[in-house]
């Protein structure tokens, strides 16, 4: 049974991204080669963030300011990394257009270029939710479960699952609406993405507060919606406008 | 519609660290799956003495600096051993004695296999006291109820199997994979037994010896390779011969890869190269009227190519890319065998090398069109590899789940950048040194700076 409950948590972090992997990013194998690279990109973005923070941890768990700094801060490295990320992908996608003109193939479509953006997003998201929610999870997979105090209504890792769903989603769809916004220079894109994960972490500290867990997750859910209506609506746009 | 340049690229790549990822999942389940009987066991089990720690048992009431004392020397013993036994083999090779060393590769591979057969016997008789095999511990751990004589019917099939499959043709290809990525998972299960301290040095020490062995003039691996190579023959090992698998399917695309397990199988002789390999056979087993085709074709596609190349240069990774999906591109072209797809690879990595010929292009053209014409080339990685990625993630997989991600994330982006590497030098180089330092160092990252910054504020139920 426990061993049930703690797959159940790993697919409801995991299982939307999982089945986006098998239908979409398996079967070409640069797309999957983009999923790692963007997963190690975060991964050391995470790395560089806590040898930041080490000399200030354990923060105290009664002050929240501390953690609203944590987060200001974070957003805005891995903002600065997506930059970063897209300026590596548009020369990526010079070296590839240029190769697919001397093979003598199409040069990349449109929908491929999404693609790439889709598997660079999938790669940050899934490396949140490894990172921030599957890594916890071990315990999940023995006899007891855990509570937290400020959120008594559901055992800690389904709520830790919850979040981490809407943040892989979040960071999926707004690499998608980043990519786009860079590559036809819409600032509204441009600052749409970066304000949404800023909100979304800021949301988190809704957590803070006792039972704010109704609140929040609630909260974050209408934000990661938002990202995914934005990011359709973009889509639609333009594959009918193609 | 056409289909694009994405669906190619990168097969190659992926090809690869397929297996390598599906040796460490398994060997890190194996791990979580076995560690809560081990340690109620540990209690009694005493530390076992090994080849890998001759000089020094590590217990875990010594202090830091005896341990690391004791880790050093051990994995210096151990490496010392590992270039002994190469050496000699590199020796016994040269001075021909083939057949001793095939079938002593033979008897070494049967003997990993029958290891945790014997013991399985041992057990389903209720004899068995040996705490070290994989299976055992599995029955045990799952309390699966078999009898003995079942078991070891099984186990001497699969022993049987596994054996013939490594050493004799007309064993379908995936079964070969399956058996040596098995291989890799008992070997590296074995070595994950290992104490922690020992554990690390002995990795490091390892892709210290792996750098030396493979490049240093006079490293007994790149004897062994240029030997070979210069005799046209096969490497003197277990070498995983993957005949590239059949591509009628076209999503099968991936030419073989090839495990070579240079020199034996517990040396932990690791490499990864582009090999060139004489395949005169090849070219007469294939239809005539096919080939000639093939011919045409990639000739044109070479010209092509140089032309080219003359224009613009792209950046090492392009070229890297051009190799790869080439060869997707090409059994578009001829979809008859994979190994034409190989020979058109060869033939467009080729130019890597002597670009600066470009002159009289003509002529090199169809001189490379020769030469790659009676050689293929895969990619191959040594078992060795496999075995000590897993036995990094196998001993991350110990402490916890966050760095297993860390260490596969940081084994993977280093094989990715041998592959690179490998395309830009073209010629054997060590898998270990880069992979096994990034995994080594995110390791330590992870569990120092990492671990304390995401339990503090997933705790607080804060993500960002």
């Amino acid at each position: 049974m426990t061993v049930a409950a703690g797959i159940g948590y790993a697919l409801i972090a995991l299982g939307p991204s999982l089945s986006l992997f098998v239908a979409v990013i398996s079967k070409k194998p640069f797309l999957i080669l983009t999923v790692l690279s963007s997963t190690l990109l975060w991964l050391i973005s995470l790395i560089v963030l806590s040898g930041i923070w080490r000399a200030f941890l354990p923060l105290k768990s009664t002050t929240w300011w501390p953690f609203a700094l944590l987060i200001i801060s974070s957003v805005g490295f891995q903002e600065g990394l997506r930059v970063l990320f897209w300026k590596v992908y548009k020369r990526l996608e010079d070296t590839l257009d240029a190769f697919a003109d001397r093979v003598g193939k199409p040069r990349l479509f449109l929908t491929d270029k999404m693609q790439i953006a889709l598997a660079g997003g999938l790669g940050h998201g899934v490396a949140h939710a490894v990172f921030f929610c599957l890594s916890l999870l071990t315990p999940a997979f023995g006899p007891a479960t855990f509570y937290v105090d400020r959120c008594p209504q559901m055992p800690f890792f389904l709520i830790s699952a919850i979040i981490a769903l809407a943040f892989v989603t979040i960071h999926t769809f707004s690499m998608v609406i980043a990519f786009n916004g860079y590559a036809e220079g819409n600032t509204t894109d441009q600052y749409f993405v970066p304000v949404v994960h800023l909100v979304a972490g800021m949301v988190t500290l809704v957590n803070f507060a006792s039972g704010g867990c109704v609140v929040g997750i609630p909260l974050l859910y209408i934000l990661a919606s938002l990202i995914l209506l934005h990011c359709g609506k973009m889509v639609w746009r333009r594959l009918t406008a193609s | 519609m056409e289909s694009s340049i994405l669906d190619s690229i990168g097969s190659e790549i992926i090809g690869v660290m397929t297996p390598v990822s599906l040796c460490m999942l398994l060997v890190v389940l194996l791990v979580y799956s076995l560690s809560p009987s081990e340690q109620s066991l540990s209690g009694a089990s005493d530390p076992f003495r090994t080849a890998a720690n001759l000089v020094y048992l590590e217990r875990p009431d010594d202090s830091s600096t005896q341990k690391l004392e004791g880790a050093v020397l051990n994995a210096l013993v151990f490496v010392i051993l590992i270039a002994i036994v190469t050496f000699l083999l590199v020796l016994l090779y040269y001075y021909n004695f083939t057949n001793f060393l095939k079938n002593y590769v033979r008897f070494s591979a049967f003997f990993v296999l029958v290891d945790f057969a014997h013991a399985e016997v041992l057990l389903c008789s209720w004899l068995g006291t040996m705490g070290g095999s994989i299976f055992l511990s599995i029955i045990q751990q799952f309390s699966i109820p078999v009898d003995a004589f079942t078991c070891f019917v099984l186990l001497f099939n699969f022993t049987i199997v596994g054996v013939l499959s490594l050493f004799s043709g007309g064993i379908p290809i995936l079964l070969r994979q399956a058996y040596m990525v098995c291989m890799g998972i008992i070997m590296a299960a074995w070595f994950t037994k290992l104490p922690e301290w020992t554990t690390w040095a002995l990795l490091l020490a390892l892709a210290l010896y792996d750098l030396f062995a493979v490049l240093a003039p006079g490293g007994p691996l790149k004897l062994l390779v240029e030997l070979a190579s210069s005799r046209d023959e096969e490497l003197p090992a277990l070498v995983y011969e993957a005949r590239p698998t059949v591509s009628e399917n076209e999503r099968n695309r991936r030419s073989g890869l090839r495990f070579l397990l240079g020199g034996v199988s517990d040396s932990g002789s690791v490499e990864l190269q582009v090999v060139s390999r004489d395949n005169a056979d090849g070219r007469e087993n294939h239809g005539n009227p096919e080939y000639s085709a093939v011919n045409v074709g990639t000739f044109g596609n070479e010209m092509h190519e140089r032309s080219s190349d003359e224009v613009e240069r792209l950046p090492l990774v392009g070229h890297l890319r051009d190799g790869f999906s080439s060869s997707g591109s090409s059994s578009d072209r001829s979809t008859s065998v994979n190994r034409e797809n190989e020979i058109v690879m060869e033939e467009e990595m080729s130019p890597l090398v002597d670009m600066s010929l470009l002159g009289n292009n003509r002529q090199r053209a169809s001189d490379s069109l020769e030469n790659s014409l009676i050689t293929d080339r895969g990619i191959r990685l040594g078992l060795g590899d496999f075995i000590f990625y897993s036995v990094l993630v196998g001993r991350a997989a110990m402490y916890d789940l966050m760095t297993v991600y860390a260490c596969y994330l940081a084994i993977i982006s280093g094989l990715g950048c041998t592959l690179i590497l490998l395309s830009v030098c073209r010629r054997a180089l060590p898998a270990l040194p880069i992979s096994i330092t990034l995994g080594v160092l995110f390791y330590f990252l992870t569990r120092l700076l990492m671990e304390p910054f995401v339990v503090g504020t997933t705790t607080n139920l804060l993500m960002f």
